[in-house]
């Protein structure tokens, strides 16, 4: 049944190939309007790949590609932002001069905009030093003030939190679930399956150029079951019966059950070995559902 | 809009205040300007202001100066030099008339000064060994002609110039021509790699197509080479405003005629296009600027062959091997300057050469959009030439 609601993006079986070695694989998914959705897969599974076919920064080897019920033309182009993965902006240009120019390819007069999104992101101060006097943290707000400085209806964030230091990374947060509120369409890839867990409605997720799973997180961790517990714990954890499958960070673990197990049994055995100090029944992580995807159990 | 306007006018603005810029357009003639003042300076110092004393060993007898001192003794003549009485002197040999050997002493070594003491010494053995013909013919012989050229075509008669501005003028002309379109297309060269490395270009390319970058850019740099041909042009108008001197040489020797920089700007705009579209290839291949420069350092020395051979092409504007470097588009918009400001060039030579920059001109540029497309951004990576006849042909 054709989906009431109108899409952003459609991918239609996309292909490309670099010399010889594809790349990306028959990739086909839809972006909803106004959803947080998530690209997410291992470095160089292709995701950037597919993000500049978004762009028409290269051209798919086949498949179809529609933007806002469209072909992707200038005018497109207009109505999306992109933080690209790989950042970079003018050393010698100020940072008002920067904001201005990126605007105007966008064809907006960015003067005022970029006084209000630089007043919100602490940056007001800066405004006419040169790009190459900022620190790199600021260098990467005004890379994301550029991003959507024209007020796009479709933004795309490639890796939007690495090289951040926690605090941006919380006003990198806070500003895409904002966007997300006011209606916006948002895409983030990213090989960190844990960040996009909490933000995103649905994900699709690629290996290899290939897509592996694609749907809502919820009823993609149901399909998994209840199978893991997340395990704060103090001592050390040896093997454990009924338990297929450890995810040890030493004071944290992830353990994956294996069918039939009773989490009250396994509790109680633990209990005895170590110290818990949280014990929670739940759906694996999108990290664990990767990796079991990719292993095939 | 086209956005490519948006970016020439990003191009033009941020490049005319590069340092770089400052230096070709200013700083490169200031500093040829001065290195020649200096050095007319100093030659007009030194010929004013020391006189030669130059005295003489005359061991023919047939030797007699009112200028120049006689030694009999050569003793003396010695003495008079160390004790700097005389700069110079020189000994005529018995068998003088047989050899014509001269031998000279000098207080120091000095190359300009021994050509004005031979002269000097000439006309003293000339006005000696003709001293019974008539004063007319002994000027003659010391000057045998004057020079004064004329073209004979169906427009009339018309003067030429001398020897000395025939090289001089087409020179300076397309030089200053070929400096303004290597510095536009160079900075073209290091705006691509600027703008790779720095990692903006992924961000441009995702609000205009790598056609409109491209074109935006070679439109911005173009002009910029324009402006600079423009500051050369009023500087040279403003220096002949300033000297009377100046001023008599142009109206008299050189003929900058109207369709001569007419043709100067279509050649200047086409030439630069052409090596504009290789820089932006060029550009998108290399990894990094030094491996840039050097790539486009191929280009840039084939563009200036024109100059190494320039000897030949102003002596034989017309010769096949001129001809042939004024229809290869990467040597004819120079040439075409050298030749057509000391020569007629057939009409059908300028067109055909005009349609073969043209043609060329074109067949670059979209060759350079499709490797820029395909290549821009494989960071690290250079592709291989087989991988580059790929991208052209699949653009």
């Amino acid at each position: 049944m054709e989906s009431k609601m109108e899409n952003a993006v459609k991918v239609l079986n996309l292909s490309k190939s670099f010399n010889g070695q594809n790349v990306v694989r028959d990739i086909s998914f839809d972006i909803t309007k106004g959803e947080v959705f998530g690209l997410i897969g291992p470095n160089g599974a292709g995701k950037t790949t597919i993000i500049r076919m978004l762009l028409d920064i290269i051209r798919p080897d086949s498949g179809e590609i529609r933007i806002l019920n469209d072909r992707l033309s200038e005018e497109t182009k207009n109505l999306i932002g992109y933080l690209p993965e790989e950042r970079g902006l003018y050393k010698k240009l100020t940072v008002f001069e920067t904001l201005k120019y990126l605007g105007a390819l966008k064809e907006i007069d960015a003067k005022e905009r970029a006084e209000v999104l630089l007043e919100k992101m602490g940056m007001i101060e800066q405004k006419g030093k040169k790009i190459s006097e900022l620190s790199k943290g600021m260098q990467q707000k005004i890379q994301i003030i550029a991003a959507i400085i024209h007020d796009p209806e479709f933004i795309i964030l490639d890796e939007p939190f690495s090289g951040l230091d926690p605090v941006n990374m919380k006003l990198v947060k806070d500003l895409i679930m904002e966007l997300g509120k006011e209606g916006k369409t948002i895409l983030i890839s990213t090989h960190m399956m844990d960040q996009v867990e909490r933000m995103c409605n649905r994900i699709f997720m690629i290996h290899k150029g290939e897509g592996v799973l694609y749907g809502k997180i919820d009823e993609i961790k149901s399909r998994y079951g209840k199978n893991t517990v997340l395990l704060e714990f103090e001592g050390e954890l040896k093997n454990i019966p009924g338990v297929k499958k450890i995810n040890n960070s030493g004071n944290y673990a992830e353990l994956i059950l294996e069918p039939g197990t009773d989490s009250q049994v396994l509790l109680k055995y633990l209990a005895e070995m170590i110290r818990v100090n949280k014990f929670e029944v739940s759906a694996p992580s999108l990290n664990e559902i990767f990796i079991q995807v990719v292993e095939g159990t | 809009m086209s956005k490519w306007r948006i970016i020439a006018k990003h191009e033009y603005l941020t490049n005319i205040k590069r340092k770089e810029f400052l230096f070709v357009t200013f700083g490169i003639p200031l500093f040829i300007i001065s290195i020649l003042g200096i050095s007319f300076f100093l030659i007009g110092v030194e010929g004013h202001n020391e006189e030669n004393k130059i005295g003489y060993v005359d061991r023919t007898g047939l030797f007699d100066s009112s200028n120049l001192t006689k030694y009999n003794d050569e003793e003396l003549a010695r003495k008079d030099l160390l004790d700097n009485k005389i700069t110079n002197y020189f000994v005529i040999p018995e068998n003088y008339t047989a050899t014509g050997k001269i031998i000279i002493f000098s207080s120091k070594k000095n190359f300009a000064d021994n050509m004005k003491i031979e002269d000097q010494i000439r006309n003293f053995l000339l006005d000696n060994l003709l001293k019974n013909e008539p004063s007319d013919i002994i000027e003659r012989i010391k000057k045998p002609m004057n020079s004064e050229y004329f073209t004979l075509n169906e427009k009339g008669l018309e003067s030429e110039d001398s020897g000395f501005t025939i090289v001089l003028l087409p020179l300076v002309f397309s030089m200053l021509f070929s400096l303004s379109i290597f510095a536009s297309s160079g900075f073209l060269l290091q705006s691509v790699i600027e703008e790779k490395e720095n990692r903006i270009m992924e961000v441009i390319l995702s609000s205009v197509s790598h056609k409109d970058l491209l074109i935006g850019k070679i439109i911005g740099l173009g002009a910029l080479g324009l402006t600079q041909i423009l500051i050369y042009l009023i500087g040279a108008a403003a220096i002949i405003l300033i000297n009377p001197l100046a001023l008599y040489l142009i109206i008299s020797q050189i003929h900058i005629s109207i369709p001569l920089l007419a043709a100067g700007i279509i050649y200047f705009i086409l030439g630069y296009v052409v090596f504009a579209g290789i820089m932006a290839g060029v550009g998108a291949i290399a990894t990094t600027s030094r491996e840039g420069q050097q790539i486009a350092v191929i280009f840039s020395l084939t563009g200036s062959f024109p100059f190494m051979f320039s000897q030949f092409i102003i002596t034989k504007p017309n010769e096949i091997f001129a001809k042939a470097l004024s229809i290869f588009p990467l040597t004819s918009p120079i040439t075409m300057i050298m030749r057509l400001s000391i020569t007629d060039v057939p009409l059908y030579e300028i067109i055909i050469s005009i349609i073969v920059l043209v043609v060329s001109a074109y067949f670059i540029v979209e060759i350079s959009v499709r490797i820029f497309r395909a290549s821009l951004l494989m960071y690290g990576k250079k592709p291989t030439i087989k991988e580059l006849i790929k991208y052209v042909r699949q653009g």
